[in-house]
């Protein structure tokens, strides 16, 4: 699967899991929250009923005139009896901050049932029954809810990796159809660039022709092709392709890339400024360091003004390459390390190479940083030492 | 020193109590028992009544001050069973503690155990 194509599943998938699960936790909230109160509503009807037993047995002491009077506590619940100014006559409890306002009410893990008794059997006025909370049916509740939303949520994930592959069908197809197109292209490209590159070689070396100015153009134009086939086959085969890492020696490649562009800078009439340290190595893929060097190249020659500066500095923590140009808009330095992007439509080009360049710098763990000033200049850094 | 004050205090306690007492036996017991009056039932009946002592109190103080009918909250029947009482001589203090250790002697609360 293509990055693209993931970053498009990953979007789908989180918008569609995100708003799926945040339904389900809803209902699952609202569901939990009713059963609760329905659990204890059951828990106060307990109280409610032993209440009522009591409120029965008070009347019938009351009328019982031989002592003592055994009061009627049952466990496991707690009651205490009050007389009318909510004072204490007895009970198997003396709890304190009672909530005369609340019928029924919850404090430290205990349910209490505040019910009114009249007559004043033994001058009851108030009977206060309470119960430790059961938490047990809570907590079997709250298993349940998180059971139904880890179901729900494996359910909805499932159906929804199913859903995006539906989703990015059409894309995948469209990006399969592109690249087999490119892949056909580039397949064509190579025989006959070669065929030309060889043949200007040997005119050059043994006719001495006139048109000079002519080859070179010919070369050029074939060296760009030449660049691009190998771009192109680059992407094509970057998931597949084995990497040789080695001790590369970074300054000595760049001083032969540059070499290799050197009809192009003449060409535009650069003035070229270097600045390469010696002996800089990094261990990495010579074809990965070739392809982001010429890249970069390429971009700052073909964006650069004719006759402009070409800066290339190499030093044991970065890679820094200026031109003067165009350069590229604030809000499009991003948008242009994108496949098929392309910052000014006048250039040549596939769109190609800032893409490149970061799947190399991605896959080093490298940073690279743009900066540009619109229609003055663009500097490219690749940093891999902090 | 303090020992004998602690053994004054609980000396002068018990007596006050014992004094209280005997003149709740004097002035309404001995008279209630004599003429068979249910004191325990009066109890419970103006309890489930008024709920308080301060209340019942209150209402006991008004019928022994004028003891007719209308200031009881005993039924028709009770008084013709019993004989209606008569104006206490006793004054307003004595009365009223002797409704007080009345009270206190049939405190519900003294009746009442956990099984």
């Amino acid at each position: 699967m293509l990055l693209s194509e993931k970053r498009s599943l990953f979007r789908f998938l989180s918008i569609y899991l995100s708003s799926t699960f945040l339904l389900f936790l809803l209902a699952t909230f609202i569901f939990y929250h009713f059963q609760k109160h329905h659990i204890l509503d059951q828990q106060y009807t307990e109280l409610n009923l032993e209440a009522k037993r009591i409120s029965q047995s008070l009347g019938e002491l009351s009328s019982k005139f031989t002592t003592p009077l055994v009061y009627p506590y049952k466990k496991p619940f707690d009651s205490a009896i009050y007389n009318v100014e909510k004072e204490y006559i007895f009970g198997s409890f003396h709890p304190k901050d009672i909530q005369w306002n609340k019928e029924y009410y919850q404090k430290d893990n205990r349910l209490f049932h505040l019910y009114p008794v009249y007559p004043y059997y033994l001058g009851t006025a108030y009977l206060l029954v309470s119960q430790k909370m059961n938490y047990a049916p809570i907590n079997d509740l709250f298993k349940i809810s998180l059971l139904f939303l880890a179901i729900a949520g494996t359910f909805f994930t499932l159906l929804g990796l199913f859903l995006g592959r539906l989703f990015i069908a059409p894309m995948k197809e469209s990006l399969a159809k592109m690249n087999r197109f490119i892949e056909d292209t580039t397949h064509e490209f190579n025989t006959p660039i070669s065929t030309i590159l060889t043949n200007i070689e040997l005119i050059e070396t043994f006719y001495n022709c006139d048109g000079k100015k002519e080859l070179k153009r010919i070369a050029i134009a074939s060296k760009t092709l030449s660049r691009l086939y190998e771009d192109l086959t680059y992407l094509k085969l970057n998931h597949n392709y084995h990497r040789d890492i080695e001790a590369l020696n970074l300054s000595v490649l760049i001083t032969e890339r540059i070499e290799n562009f050197n009809t192009l800078i003449e060409a535009k009439e650069l003035i070229l400024f270097l600045e390469i340290s010696e002996n800089i190595v990094l261990e990495m893929d010579r074809n990965d360091a070739i392809r982001m060097v010429d890249n970069l190249l390429s971009n700052a020659i073909k964006y650069n003004n004719k006759r402009g500066q070409l800066k290339v500095k190499l030093d044991s923590k970065k890679l820094l390459i200026f031109n003067t140009g165009m350069g590229i808009k604030k809000d499009e330095i991003k948008e242009i390390q994108r496949r098929f992007k392309r910052a000014n439509q006048s250039e040549g080009g596939f769109g190609i190479g800032l893409d490149i360049v970061g799947q190399v710098v991605e896959r080093y763990h490298f940073k690279l940083k743009i900066e540009s000033i619109y229609t003055n200049y663009t500097e490219v850094t690749v940093i891999w030492k902090k | 020193m303090e020992k004998i004050v602690i053994f004054i205090v609980l000396v002068s306690t018990v007596l006050s109590a014992e004094i209280t007492e005997r003149a709740l036996q004097k002035n309404c017991i001995a008279c209630h028992v004599e003429q068979k009056i249910p004191s325990s039932l009066i109890y419970r009946r103006y309890l489930r009544r008024y709920s308080t002592h301060k209340a019942i109190k209150k209402s006991l103080f008004t019928y022994l001050n004028n003891p007719i009918q209308e200031n009881s909250i005993m039924p028709k029947q009770f008084f013709l069973k019993f004989p209606q009482k008569e104006k206490s001589d006793l004054n307003e203090t004595i009365l009223k503690e002797s409704i007080d250790a009345y009270l206190d002697y049939f405190d519900i609360k003294k009746e009442l155990i956990l099984p």
